[in-house]
């Protein structure tokens, strides 16, 4: 456990062949990430940019063609490097056969916490996720939200450092997902690494602190989450200004964009946006509106995706 | 603490299914049969009579060969439908682990693959074995009380019985892990006890086919595949205490056993989930 990162991936290739055409997929394509003890990460991609195959490879479920998926700085492929990791897959199918305290009971005494510990921690994560008086209802009468929140229950009953969760709110309602969000950040403030790969980029955005995107099994982008948001400036929208004019405004701008009769210009500086508001005063063109704005996630993952 | 835990879910998983619950239901009757149903009076060390739902049959038979019988009927029982309900019962126990969303959870754990598959693989083993127990026990103790006669032989259907299901679990582990369907591990496992009596008429084999080759196929078929039948007719032997020439069957369908598991394990160990 010397490394300075929770999760490091080297090079880390999976190509995937069909057995009777010999047709390769890339699943993904030499991702090398890092991702800080204690950091909160979310990634992120669009549907089959390989997220689900980057993550088995950290669970060891899938086998990397090539490079290496290193946790705190053991291979991944290693059963002991695995035990600091809490895993919440997506569309979990837990054994309907388990009560709720029976399934916490099993996985827990699959990560190796004894039974004494296990008779004092079982009840303590039903009451942290809210499911305290189902604890000895059989699963198969779980709705979708309460499994959800069983499931993280179990990613956590071993006190993990590493936190790794697929689509973690998938399927609980906004106050089951606000009761996550306060029970993920009590484990963040305690030094737990959280990976979280999520299709829900505002939940990302409020959740984590650095991001990447991976597009067609390659990292696209990567950074921390105020440095990637910070395209920050200002929006001009202005009523049909004169052709020549619009012209030298857009190359001024980041974008333009015209919207029901109306021009939205985004300007990356204060400067910049006085400067067009001069030029548009000076030939009389009418002003809508001037807003200072950042970037969201969402558009700097379009963006992204869409180059 | 993870080997009993692995053990644990399997029973759990076991005895959610209504066709374990059928395998222990038949179990029970037949144990009750012997405990109300068949009555058995001896005197000076014979019969003097048997009765059966109160009806009663002929009272000269020999004690001893009377519970020979009934024990030789419990283990083909045993060997033939009771085998047949715990392999079609176990089909499903590879599979389901193997589902997306489940099997991901379980590699995530600190355990190695192989542990996982033979942590399964144990504890359905031992669902049979303690079936088996109770089974045999039963009727054991109860024929025992009622005649006076502790025929230790019966007791080694307890060690066949689970033998010989467990060399056919590893057939069972190697299709799951490969083709992940409970139908095609219960058709090919049957097949295999079914072809086992045919198999095991070697010599009379040896006699009717006419090219060397042919003989050689069913030389190399014989000695590799398990030998269902003739481990069965080992039992009667030895309940009816005959003699048994050599132990090839045991050891040859114990390699089979373990090469099928050595390649389930193999193969379970680089598959991607």
């Amino acid at each position: 456990m010397d490394s300075a990162y929770a999760i490091e991936t080297q090079d880390l290739t999976k190509v995937y062949i069909s057995r009777w055409k010999r047709r390769e997929v890339r699943a993904i394509d030499g991702v090398s990430l890092q991702v800080r003890r204690g950091a909160v990460f979310g990634l992120l991609g669009p549907n089959g940019a390989g997220k689900t195959t980057f993550v088995k490879t950290l669970l060891s479920a899938v086998r990397p063609t090539r490079g290496a998926a290193l946790i705190f700085g053991r291979d991944a492929s290693q059963p002991e490097a695995r035990r600091p990791i809490g895993y919440l897959p997506e569309n979990h199918r837990f054994p309907t056969y388990f009560t709720g305290a029976g399934m916490l009971d099993f996985y827990a005494a699959l990560s190796g916490v004894d039974a004494s510990r296990r008779k004092k921690l079982i009840p303590e994560q039903l009451e942290l996720v809210g499911l305290s008086q189902w604890a000895s209802m059989r699963i198969g009468k779980y709705s979708k939200g309460m499994l959800q929140r069983l499931g993280l229950a179990q990613a956590l009953i071993h006190s993990p450092t590493i936190l790794i969760l697929d689509e973690p709110t998938d399927g609980v309602d906004p106050v089951g997902r606000r009761q996550i969000r306060d029970i993920l950040g009590g484990f963040e403030q305690r030094g737990v690494t959280i990976f979280v790969n999520s299709h829900l980029l505002a939940e990302v955005e409020t959740l984590c602190h650095e991001v990447a995107i991976l597009d067609k099994g390659k990292v696209a982008l990567s950074g921390k989450m105020q440095e990637l948001t910070a395209g920050k400036g200002y929006r001009l929208t202005v009523g049909q200004p004169p052709e020549a004019l619009a012209e030298e405004l857009r190359v001024r701008a980041t974008s333009m964009a015209v919207r029901d009769g109306l021009v939205d210009f985004q300007f990356p500086t204060r400067e910049l946006a006085n400067g067009a508001l001069d030029l548009l005063r000076a030939q009389r063109c009418e002003i809508e509106a001037l807003v200072p704005t950042t970037s969201t996630l969402e558009e700097v993952f379009v963006r992204t995706v869409q180059k | 603490m993870v080997t009993l835990a692995l053990i644990r879910d399997t029973f759990r998983e076991a005895l959610a299914r209504k066709i374990f619950w059928v395998l222990f239901g038949l179990s029970t009757l037949l144990i009750l049969f012997f405990l109300f149903l068949l009555r058995i009076d001896i005197v000076a060390g014979a019969t003097a009579t048997v009765s059966l739902f109160g009806r009663q049959g002929p009272a000269d038979a020999n004690v001893d060969r009377l519970v020979r019988g009934v024990y030789g009927g419990i283990a083909t029982f045993l060997y033939t439908w009771g085998m047949f309900l715990a392999v079609f019962a176990s089909a499903g126990l590879v599979p389901s682990v193997l589902e997306p969303g489940r099997i991901e959870l379980l590699l995530s754990k600190p355990l190695s693959r192989a542990h996982i598959l033979l942590g399964r693989f144990a504890g359905n083993v031992l669902v049979v074995f303690l079936n088996t127990c109770y089974l045999v026990l039963g009727v054991w103790t109860i024929l025992g009380a009622k005649t006076g006669i502790w025929s230790p032989g019966f007791l080694i259907a307890i060690a066949t019985t689970t033998f010989i299901f467990a060399v056919l679990l590893a057939v069972v582990v190697l299709i799951g892990v490969t083709l992940e369907s409970a139908a095609a591990a219960t058709m090919i496992t049957v097949a295999l006890m079914i072809i086992s009596p045919i198999l095991a008429q070697t010599s009379l084999m040896m006699r009717l086919l006419s090219s060397e080759w042919s003989r050689d196929l069913w030389r190399v078929l014989y000695y590799s595949l398990p030998k269902v039948y003739e481990v069965g007719k080992m039992t009667l032997d030895a309940i009816q205490s005959r003699t048994f020439t050599g132990y090839t069957p045991i050891w040859t369908s114990a390699l089979f056993g373990a090469v099928m598991l050595g390649a389930a394990l193999a193969i379970f160990a680089r598959r991607d989930f």
